[in-house]
């Protein structure tokens, strides 16, 4: 631990801290512009100068390049290093085009700050100004070349953080160059960082652009709600309208950076199609209306079918309040209780992650960069949750074992090992993992239930030669390792397999290992409604409700089924028969549009929330704005916007928590803080686990984490005999996967009209072998038929993922809701090439 | 011919070709190779090497002796040693005639190197402009192979060592080893500052020895007449050996000299390189290389070894002794020394990146006529403060303007005054 | 397109060697040396040959002077300027290269025949001022030599059907 002194100030730090770094824990800002706490030094830009005073260096030296050692005095403040610093800033002045008044980087921009802190005010240089070309890098990001001082953050970022390899230096000296090798849209899905990291106007946010100056803005802690894991964002609001999000720092979530899918994916909040009026019988009316029509309705239901014949169903993009609100009076009125998962057999998986997740095993996103050895079952990282990918290169470039077991062709930033294997196969895959993993003299020494787990495992006998000859390194690897962690999905595997990832992370903690485990789950709030969602209830349930008579009434909050249920006609078919839908949203979704009552809903940016990410962190976003429409659209534009009215026009939506509140006196509708505070006493009565939390108005910046229960009683239970079955897959027909991509498939960001640019043309996927046995080729148009209907596709053959599956994007261009998707069978003689009408292709 | 000093590295050098490998094999070549295989360790030869004081050619005067102990006896393999002929120092032309005169000398201090680092490849890095010198070193190289001098198991010693000419496409900053390390591996040249050294963390993370042709040259001579030999061949008492100058600009006979380390300068120029052309008189020189300091005439009799001009705060460089007359304008050669120097930029660092262009606007601009009394401080500080760039290639690039305000600032105040050149 | 014989031989070489990438510019020389320049599509071929991004490539090639990312001519002419050479008369020799050959610094004549670049110390300080042709090199240059070499080359240029 050195000791040093910088400008008269003594400090200690941990060994291996650089000297800026040091600084900073004083308070002291050295000056910077390549050195990034997540890239790294590398003594580019020159402008972190100090001078050492004492120790074994001496002189001007790189603030960033040295480590703080013992006896070492610092100076910042020092002439020469100041005036070298002045210099540096100079230097990087020479070229730049000085148009700050119409960049959008100005006001936030580092190079600004610099320029004035580092006392440069006058321009001594005659010479010309060096001007470049920019490039086209798609709908996110805007490239001004001009403006560049070439501190290398961006290629760094690019190449070095995120392994994509399309943007970088070119050129030399000072006519070095950063962008692709030709205009483009950008390959990375973490585009937009380029904007937060790049110290001056190079890269710019697009759909923000010349939108106001920093000072102009509301800008809130706010999260992600794209995917389960809860990136920390910072929402920025000007006039009634989320203008442009960025990433907030969060220790244990995303570190810095975030995804475009969840920097750009708030567009929903802003869009013009959002509904902003109470409607009762598809008539607008007032809010109070609407609510005192929903009232009596529901008392009339009660009393003729029984308080058991109304459903409540919300979703995992609610808020903890809602979720918490809605469960709270489903209680007292006696309604039936909520679940919000749409695919067959997703709530018992989440439910059953969400059980499994015991303190000692879990590990955050953050932590998951620690570990040395990393095998991903059933997740498709960066389709699901981009950042767990970024989170996957951090651990890989420390030089962690990365292997995949997924049936769907991956792709990630780095390499690693890909199994692909059928669902049904997956625990059978880490089950002989497990068996490989630990020392079999070890395990009799732990008894039972371990050794008992243990001796029941598979053999590799039961697998195939090949799939065994690909797991076989990666037992080596894990036997080596000392943090090893699972990462397991809910989306496409059986449900044992989320249990015997568990299971498998206590055995290799049972034998010395720091083990984790890290699960994806569905969605931003999937783990409270996991835990609050009744574990006998699931939407299918629901539906079968509605269609045998016993259940009349359902209230959908925040949710569209429309958009997930996987059988479309029997869906609609099913509303129908509703003697009351109600629908509480805040997007205009398939389902508000036919309900009876529908009372909008504001969005996190409007009333901020409560999430509660996958591993169990409860995490809170703030208020942006407060509501109504935008001014750009209610004026047109224009000024002063010409609406005429008492209030903010558009204001009506309220916390859907708030409108359920109303529905039932008991819960007097309290104000927002109290009602936190309320939500946390209920929450703690529904589950011990919401027990130890502190209140939500005092939660820290990284939230805080659940207390999980730990639960014995599931631990160790896996039947094999039946896992054994399971992991045949079909062998006449193929199991249709619908899944998720990074874009084009989340409901809410598919309102951002930037994000559309990037989506991949949906299709459906499959192996060679299956596509050869059908005739197929890469590109060929096919036709599902269906019991419902043929989906005309086309269809992508791919090599690296399992045969006897086909994928499916769950893309909103397709409707594959008709399908009926799920482990489903699909002859194949119900797939074939679609005639085309120019005949067979040359 | 003046004074008749020993020919070690140019012994067989001779008008119109290189020597072939019975040449060299008669004039004692291969013999240094014999031996070693024979007789001595790893350890030896580098203690061989280190006790006959050779300082790096390349122009850092870095210890060779110290440099190949520094490789970890337990570090992994493969090792790689690697012959620097980049040459790119304007000014600079010794490897060029080297390889041109003997190149088995060049292959077998290689071998000899390499074996002192356990290493088993050998790169040869060439600069593009020496496509002939390229050619004619992997032709001779699979002479030597065919010999048994490369390969497997070479002289039945059990050592092995493969070598391949690696050509560049031409940046003066793939000379600097780090950044030559980034080019052979594929990657931008851009230098890497230590730690980890080449030697510890080379090529694809593996200790790896960068030596220039004309350091690898000495090396059998080294083996072959002992350490106490070579100090001796210097006629001063620091640095070891004998020095290849190569001298150009105004005099009679430009070329490449081999003299005792430490001969007086006065002496190269006059009488080996012929001295000035009738009509010109002695100026100033670069002593060696473009990244050195200009030396006025009151050096003119300056011992030519490393130390003695350390002392008095120049470099010896790559010995390419570069010399200007009374009628050249030191402004403009010093613009165009800067000119070089901003084109060279690897572009990584701010003040070598943007700080030379400002410099050559700077020095253009006296150059024209339009220079102010200002320039000159701002000249000042800007040259210290291009010590603190990322590699050394900056202080390399000030350090002819450095010359240039230190003893010819009265020329630079000229230039300002009468709004012009004073020489044109 | 790549003629198969050259891919060939190129996919052989990369294939017998444990870090690729070490061939970029040896790869970058020979498509230079097929396409007359490193044409853009040459950047991908060789990006697919190293398996490198393009822009891994052109991050490499756009740092070197000796490769070539826009057409030139049939002989390049790189004519040192460095401070040997330009005292050795550097601006006038350029200026006489430029007006023998119509063109300035930069260019490609016409008739695709020559391109005129200039060119840091190409180490013959010896011989300056000195230029290279096709890397060959000339040295102690006056005008009429640079005629006499425009000229063979001309020469040799339409002996070979140009
Ligand atoms: C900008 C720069 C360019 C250099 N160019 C060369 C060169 O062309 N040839 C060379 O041998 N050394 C060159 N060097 C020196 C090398 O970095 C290194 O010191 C040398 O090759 C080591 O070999 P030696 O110890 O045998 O001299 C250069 C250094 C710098 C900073
Ligand atoms: S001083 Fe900086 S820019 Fe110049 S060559 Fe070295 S690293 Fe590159
Ligand atoms: S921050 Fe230290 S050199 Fe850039």
């Amino acid at each position: 631990m050195p000791k040093l002194i910088i400008d008269d100030q003594e400090i200690e730090v941990a060994s291996g801290t650089k000297v800026i770094q040091a600084a900073e824990q004083l308070g002291i800002m050295i000056p910077r512009f390549c050195y990034h706490p997540a890239l790294g030094s590398v003594g580019a830009c020159r402008v972190c100068a100090v001078k050492l005073l004492e120790g074994r260096l001496k002189g001007v030296q790189m603030s960033c390049m040295i480590d703080a050692q013992d006896g070492m005095v610092v100076s910042t403040t020092d002439e020469e290093a100041v005036d070298f610093r002045t210099h540096v800033i100079e230097w990087l002045m020479l070229n730049h085009p000085h148009d700050c008044p119409v960049c959008d980087e100005g006001g936030h921009c580092l190079l600004q700050d610099m320029t004035v802190s580092g006392g440069h005010g006058i321009r001594r240089y005659l010479g010309k100004k060096r001007t470049y070309q920019d490039q086209y890098l798609g709908p996110l990001i805007r490239h001004e070349m001009n403006r560049c001082i070439h501190c290398y953050r961006c290629s760094r970022f690019y190449q070095e953080f995120c392994g994509y390899r399309d943007l970088g230096a070119l050129q030399s000296a000072n006519r070095t160059y950063f962008g692709r090798f030709q205009d483009g849209i950008l390959d990375s899905p973490f585009t937009g960082n380029l904007s937060d990291i790049c110290p001056t106007g190079v890269y710019t946010d697009k759909p923000s652009r010349f939108r106001g100056r920093r000072w102009d803005y509301q800008r809130s802690p706010s999260l992600c709600i794209h995917c389960c894991l809860g990136c920390h964002t910072i929402a920025t609001g000007r006039y009634r309208e989320i203008v442009r999000q960025e990433a907030r720092f969060s220790e244990a979530v995303n570190g810095h950076f975030i995804c475009d899918r969840g920097r750009y994916g708030f567009f929903y909040a802003n869009h013009e199609a959002r509904p902003r009026r109470a409607r009762v019988a598809g008539d607008e009316v007032s809010y109070d209306q609407a609510l005192q029509a929903l009232k009596a309705k529901l008392a009339e239901i009660s009393k003729r079918s029984g308080p058991g014949a109304i459903a409540c169903v919300s979703s995992d993009r609610s808020s903890l309040e809602t979720q918490a609100v809605l469960k709270r009076i489903g209680r007292m009125r006696g309604w039936r209780n909520f679940s919000g998962f749409m695919p067959q057999g997703l709530a018992q998986k989440v439910q059953l992650a969400v059980a499994r997740l015991e303190p000692a095993l879990s590990v955050s996103l953050r932590e998951l960069e620690g570990a040395d050895f990393i095998v991903v079952v059933g997740a498709d990282p960066i389709n699901e949750a981009p950042m767990l990918a970024l989170a996957l290169r951090q651990a890989r470039r420390k030089g962690a074992a990365i292997a995949v077991i997924d049936p769907r062709p991956i792709a990630l930033p780095f390499d690693f090992q890909h199994v692909a294997m059928v669902p049904g196969a997956i625990s059978l895959g880490l089950g002989l993992l497990a068996r490989g993993s630990p020392d079999e003299a070890a395990i009799e020494k732990l008894g039972p239930p371990v050794s008992d787990f243990y001796a029941a495992l598979p053999t590799p006998e039961v697998m195939n030669a090949s799939d065994q000859k690909r797991l076989s390194p990666l037992i080596r690897d894990l036997r080596s390792s000392r943090r090893p962690v699972i990462v397991c999905g809910t989306a496409v595997g059986p449900a044992t397999v989320v249990g015997l990832a568990a299971d498998w992370a206590l055995l290799l903690q049972a034998v010395g290992k720091k083990a984790g485990l890290f699960y994806l789950l569905p969605g931003a709030n999937a783990f409270s409604a996991g835990i609050l969602s009744d574990p006998e209830d699931t939407f299918e349930k629901t539906v079968e409700g509605i269609e045998n008579g016993s259940i009349k009434a359902l209230m959908l909050v925040e949710n569209n089924p429309f958009w997930q249920f996987p059988d479309r006609a029997r869906l609609e078919q099913a509303l129908a028969r509703l003697d009351l839908l109600v629908v509480l949203d805040y997007l205009n979704s398939a389902a508000a549009q036919q309900a009876h009552i529908f009372l909008p809903t504001a969005t996190l940016y409007e009333i901020g929330g409560l999430f509660v990410n996958q591993e169990g962190r409860v995490q809170a976003a703030q208020r942006a704005h407060s509501g109504g429409i935008p001014i750009a659209q209610s004026g047109g534009g224009g000024h002063p916007p010409r609406i005429y009215g008492a209030g903010v026009p558009g204001a009506e939506p309220r916390p859907a928590w708030r409108t359920l509140a109303e529905l039932v006196e008991e819960v007097v509708p309290p104000d927002e803080a109290r009602m936190q505070s309320e939500v946390g006493v209920w929450l703690a009565e529904e589950d011990p686990r919401f027990a130890d939390l502190p209140p939500f108005a005092e939660l820290p910046e990284d939230g805080a984490r659940l207390n999980h229960k730990r639960d014995g009683a599931s631990r160790f239970l896996v039947n094999w005999t039946a896992e054994l079955q399971k992991s045949r897959g079909f062998d006449d027909s193929f199991e249709l996967l619908a899944v998720d991509w990074t874009f084009g498939t989340e409901e809410l960001a598919v309102y951002s009209a930037c994000l559309k640019a990037l989506e991949r043309k949906p299709g459906l996927l499959m192996h060679p072998d299956d596509a050869g046995r059908l005739g197929l080729t890469d590109g060929d148009e096919v036709a599902m038929q269906l019991d419902r209907g043929t989906l005309k596709v086309p269809v992508g053959v791919v090599a690296n993922m399992a045969p006897g599956v086909i994928v499916l994007p769950r893309h909103r261009l397709l409707e594959w809701q008709r399908l009926a998707c799920g482990r489903i069978r699909l002859e194949r003689d119900r797939i074939r090439k679609a005639a085309s009408p120019q005949g067979p292709k040359p | 011919m003046p004074s008749n000093y020993p020919q070690v590295l140019f012994q067989n050098r001779k008008p119109d070709r290189i020597t072939t490998l019975e040449e060299y094999r008669q004039s004692g070549g291969y013999r240094a190779l014999a031996d070693v295989c024979k007789h001595w360790s790893p350890k030896d030869v580098q203690q061989e090497i280190m006790n006959a004081n050779l300082l790096g050619r390349g122009g850092a005067a870095f210890p060779t002796g110290m440099k190949l102990m520094a490789v970890a006896e337990d570090a992994p393999y493969p090792r790689y040693i690697v012959c620097n002929a980049d040459e790119m120092e304007p000014g600079t032309f010794k490897d060029r005639v080297l390889i041109h005169a003997d190149p088995h000398m060049i292959i077998e201090g290689l071998i000899l190197a390499g074996f002192a680092a356990r290493a088993e490849e050998g790169i040869i890095f060439i600069r593009p402009e020496y496509e002939n010198a390229a050619r004619i070193l992997e032709r001779e190289i699979k002479i030597a192979r065919e010999a048994g001098y490369l390969g497997q198991n070479i002289l039945g010693n059990g050592y092995s060592l493969e070598i391949v000419v690696h050509r560049s496409a031409g940046r003066y900053i793939c000379g600097e080893v780090t950044a030559q390390m980034n080019a052979l591996m594929g990657k931008r040249p851009n230098p890497k500052v230590p730690p980890p050294y080449p030697t510890e963390k080379g090529l694809w993370g593996r200790p790896t020895v960068f030596q220039n042709v004309d350091t690898l040259a000495c090396i059998p001579h080294v083996i072959n007449n002992g350490a106490e030999w070579f100090k001796g061949l210097a006629r001063t008492a620091t640095g070891g050996g004998t020095k290849i100058f190569c001298v150009s600009g105004k005099v009679n006979r430009p070329g490449c000299y081999e003299l005792p380390l430490g001969v007086p300068l006065r002496e190269i120029i006059e009488e080996h390189a012929g001295g000035l052309p009738p009509g010109s008189e002695f100026k100033a020189c670069l002593p060696g290389g473009a990244s050195t300091r200009f030396l006025s005439k009151e050096f003119y009799e300056i011992e030519m070894d490393f130390e003695s001009l350390r002392k008095v705060g120049h470099r010896l460089g790559t010995g390419a002794v570069m010399v200007f007359d009374h009628k050249t304008c030191l402004v403009a050669a010093t613009l165009n020394l800067i000119e070089f120097f901003a084109r060279e930029s690897c572009g990584w660092c701010t003040p070598c990146r943007e700080g030379l262009p400002y410099i050559r606007d700077l020095l253009r601009r006296i150059e024209e006529g339009e220079g102010r009394e200002e320039f000159i401080p701002m000249l000042e500080r800007m040259s210290k403060h291009l010590w603190s760039a990322y590699c050394a290639f900056a202080p390399g690039a000030v350090s002819p303007v450095e010359g240039l305000l230190t003893y010819f600032e009265d020329e630079v105040q000229e230039h300002i005054v009468q709004r012009k050149c004073p020489l044109k | 397109m790549l003629d198969e014989e050259l891919r060939g031989s190129l996919t052989r070489k990369i294939a017998g060697i444990e870090h690729p990438r070490e061939l970029v510019v040896d790869v970058m020389f020979a498509l230079q040396e097929h396409y007359g320049y490193l044409s853009d599509e040459a950047v991908r071929e060789a990006a697919e040959l190293l398996d490198m991004s393009p822009l891994e490539v052109d991050e490499i090639a756009t740092f070197y002077t000796f490769v070539y990312r826009e057409p030139v001519g049939k002989y390049v002419i790189h004519v040192c300027d460095s401070v040997i050479c330009w005292m050795g008369g550097y601006e006038s020799l350029r200026d006489h290269l430029c007006r023998k050959l119509g063109i300035r610094l930069g260019e490609t004549t016409a008739d695709g025949l020559f391109t005129l670049l200039p060119v840091c110390c190409i180490g013959y300080c010896d011989r300056a001022p000195a230029m290279l042709v096709n890397r060959q090199v000339y040295g102690c240059l006056t005008p009429a030599k640079i005629d006499e070499i425009v000229a063979k080359l001309k020469d040799s240029a339409h002996m070979s059907g140009e």
